[in-house]
């Protein structure tokens, strides 16, 4: 039970006043941006990364948690409220959460997001305090062939995950490692790709792809539609379920959570299969499946449940591997990078408060937005009821206010519009943007781990699998990726969608 | 099969795809691109490779990639291209720019209300007064939250001529 007591030297770090207050900033300001139309937690978190650039690591940390449970809600009540996804997680949040809005049952919808969040936050914290000294050892023994084979592995996960055409997927993939390799070679610090600009010498940030491709795009694609949506005068009612619906969700909440738990530990963000995983269990288990996609309580529970679990335990292999397996995790990585902090194993042994200080602020962000976001909830469904024309305009200013703030360049918010108009484009063609990200995040280390594992090998491809670990990543690669080609697999994961 | 449904209703056009055609045709472009502007640089043996070596190949992996696609578009239905609606992007890009251009020259306060001005017009539903009331709301508000309470370092105002800079 030796976590337990690091659990609690966390939670002695994560209670102090100032880190209280911190996390609760963090939370109403991820809420505030995180439930603007189209804002996912991506572009979020991007937004406001800059507000933590002036703390101490460990409250910069804190406070980041806080932001990312806050845009999480945040992504939940615009979907539950206005059936407008913020990220491909919480579509499936919309299918029933939106249908209790109609039927004048938001507050309750809103309430038993919470509630399985916080169980799952809860549950999937201690998953995480138990997890991570074990899997920290074993990433010890991990050579860099052994890291390179596991980041194949994520990125052919990824392309599983991917919607639409898995050869597209890899293209994606690809662009996003290329992207990745623009501004120094670690090894030698020569240019690349750079046109000679100053401004690109230093590579591309991640908060710039998150607010280019996944804020302002998503901007240029809303403004098509024009004012089609509207909160209509929704009544959100009584935020607290009552027994019968507490009794209906309860098993659900603890089966999504389970899911969700374990689907996030996977590299290769997993945690996105996580909603779409315990919408289909629970209308399968259910005796009554008819009701889903017409406000069953059940449909919001437990996606919300896996939703939260999973984003909490993708946090897993950043902690203990350094490998962060999705986009929110490489804003987190980039947020360590500036307080110099290199994420990796030896985290845990040589900064305990700062480990489990984060550890625990994320149960702490949970119960935050449990006990004071979400009586706050009016404030919210005010804000979405400010005209489109108008909110675009204040997404477009956090943007540029975001992106100046990282570096005070100027030129960053151009890099930013060029990628805005690249992912405007890749919706034109039907890319998907996500699989782009993750050869992004990962591109900079595969290279480095190939680098070093090859000159390990002298130059032989044969480490890759005579190494016992490294060869059964790289077989599970190959696996997933015949798995993704077979159309029937394929077909039966767009299967929840219907009816 | 498919084949002579089409040519019974009609002669049907080479380019079966027009999405991936053009979507591969741009992936070669650019893959070509990237190529030649790492000419410059050593590629490395695979014992010690340099800079040159993940770039180069994982642009001819896009390359191909694209040629697969162009090639596909002739063999396989699919989309049409789709329709880019121009006035969103023109006005929230010149907006980014006027933004860029004058938060370092003539400050926040200033830069701020003129680009969102510009980016509000990027909506069909633009009503200017009601935008112009928005606009100057919202300075302040991110002026008092970004620059006074959460302390980011946002130029406020800079008038050389009254040697004003805060």
């Amino acid at each position: 039970m030796d976590f337990l007591q690091n659990l609690a030297h966390g939670m002695g770090v994560a209670m102090s006043p100032i880190n209280v207050l911190l996390c609760f900033a963090g939370c109403m300001l991820g809420t505030l941006i995180g439930v603007l139309p189209g804002i996912g937690p991506i572009a979020t978190i991007a937004i406001l990364l800059p507000l933590t650039f002036g703390l101490d690591p460990t409250a910069a940390l804190i406070m980041l948690a806080g932001i990312y449970y806050g845009a999480q809600y945040g992504g939940s009540t615009a979907s539950i409220l206005l059936n407008i996804p913020g990220e491909s997680s919480a579509v499936v949040t919309a299918l029933d959460g939106h249908e209790m809005a109609r039927q004048g049952r938001a507050g309750i919808a809103l309430g038993i997001s919470a509630i399985g969040s916080f169980v799952a936050g809860t549950i999937a914290t201690v998953v995480i305090a138990a997890l991570a000294s074990p899997l920290a050892s074993l990433a010890l023994v991990f050579g860099p062939a052994e890291y390179f084979a596991l980041m194949l592995t994520g990125l052919a996960f990824a392309v599983l995950l991917a919607r639409g055409s898995v050869f597209k997927a890899i293209i994606m993939i690809l662009i996003g490692v290329l992207l990745s390799t623009v501004g120094p070679d670690l090894t030698t610090g020569q240019l690349r790709l750079t046109f000679g600009a100053v401004w690109l010498a230093d590579g591309i940030e991640i908060a710039l792809l998150g607010m280019g491709l996944f804020g302002i795009a998503e901007v240029f694609r809303s403004l098509e539609h024009g004012e089609a949506r509207q909160v209509k005068q929704t009544q959100i009612g009584r935020l607290l379920p009552g027994p019968d619906e507490l009794r209906a969700a309860a098993k659900p909440i603890l089966r999504g959570t389970l899911l969700g738990s374990i689907l996030g530990i996977l590299p290769g963000n997993g945690a996105v299969l996580a909603p779409y995983a315990s919408y289909t269990l629970e209308k399968k288990l259910s005796r009554t499946p008819g009701r889903f996609g017409r406000g069953a309580i059940e449909g919001v529970a437990g996606p919300e449940s896996a939703n939260n679990a999973g984003a909490q335990t993708s946090f897993i292999p950043l902690l203990t591997l350094g490998i962060p397996p999705n986009a929110v995790m490489a804003l987190m990585v980039g947020a360590m990078t500036i307080h110099g902090i290199v994420p990796g194993p030896q985290i845990m042994t040589k900064m305990p408060d700062l480990f489990w200080g984060l550890i625990a602020s994320m149960w702490m962000g949970n119960l935050m937005l449990l006990v004071i976001n979400l009586p706050m909830v009016g404030l919210w469904v005010k804000l979405l009821n400010v005209p489109y024309r108008l909110m675009f305009v204040g997404i477009v200013i956090f943007c540029c206010i975001g992106v100046y703030s990282i570096n005070s360049e100027p030129a960053d918010i151009l890099i930013m519009a060029a990628l805005a108009v690249f992912g405007y484009a890749l919706s034109k063609f039907n890319f998907e943007p996500a699989p782009l990200t993750l050869g992004f995040v990962l591109g900079r280390m595969m290279e480095e781990n190939l680098r070093q594992a090859l000159m390990i090998s002298r130059g032989s491809f044969l480490t890759f699998v005579e190494r016992p670990i490294a060869a059964f990543f790289i077989v599970l690669a190959i696996v997933m990726l015949v798995v993704g080609i077979l159309p029937s697999i394929r077909r039966g994961r767009d299967e929840v969608f219907v009816d | 099969m498919s084949l002579l449904k089409r040519d019974a209703q009609g002669p049907h056009p080479a380019i079966r795809s027009p999405q991936n055609f053009v979507a591969g045709a741009f992936l070669i472009v650019a893959a070509a691109f990237v190529v030649w502007m790492l000419s410059g640089l050593p590629q490395g043996t695979l014992r010690t490779m340099g800079p040159a070596m993940v770039p180069r190949w994982t642009a001819i992996g896009i390359g191909i990639g694209g040629a697969v696609l162009v090639v596909l578009s002739f063999v396989k239905e699919g989309e049409a291209l789709e329709r880019w609606q121009l006035r969103g992007p023109i006005f929230v890009l010149a907006s980014l720019v006027i933004f860029a251009a004058m938060i370092r020259s003539v400050g926040f306060l200033v830069a701020a209300p003129l680009s969102m001005l510009v980016a509000g017009f990027g909506s069909r539903e633009v009503r200017p007064v009601e935008l112009a009331i928005f606009t100057v709301v919202m300075t302040v508000f991110c002026a008092v939250v970004f620059r006074g309470l959460l302390n980011q370092p946002l130029p406020m105002l800079i008038l050389p001529a009254l040697s004003i800079q805060f």
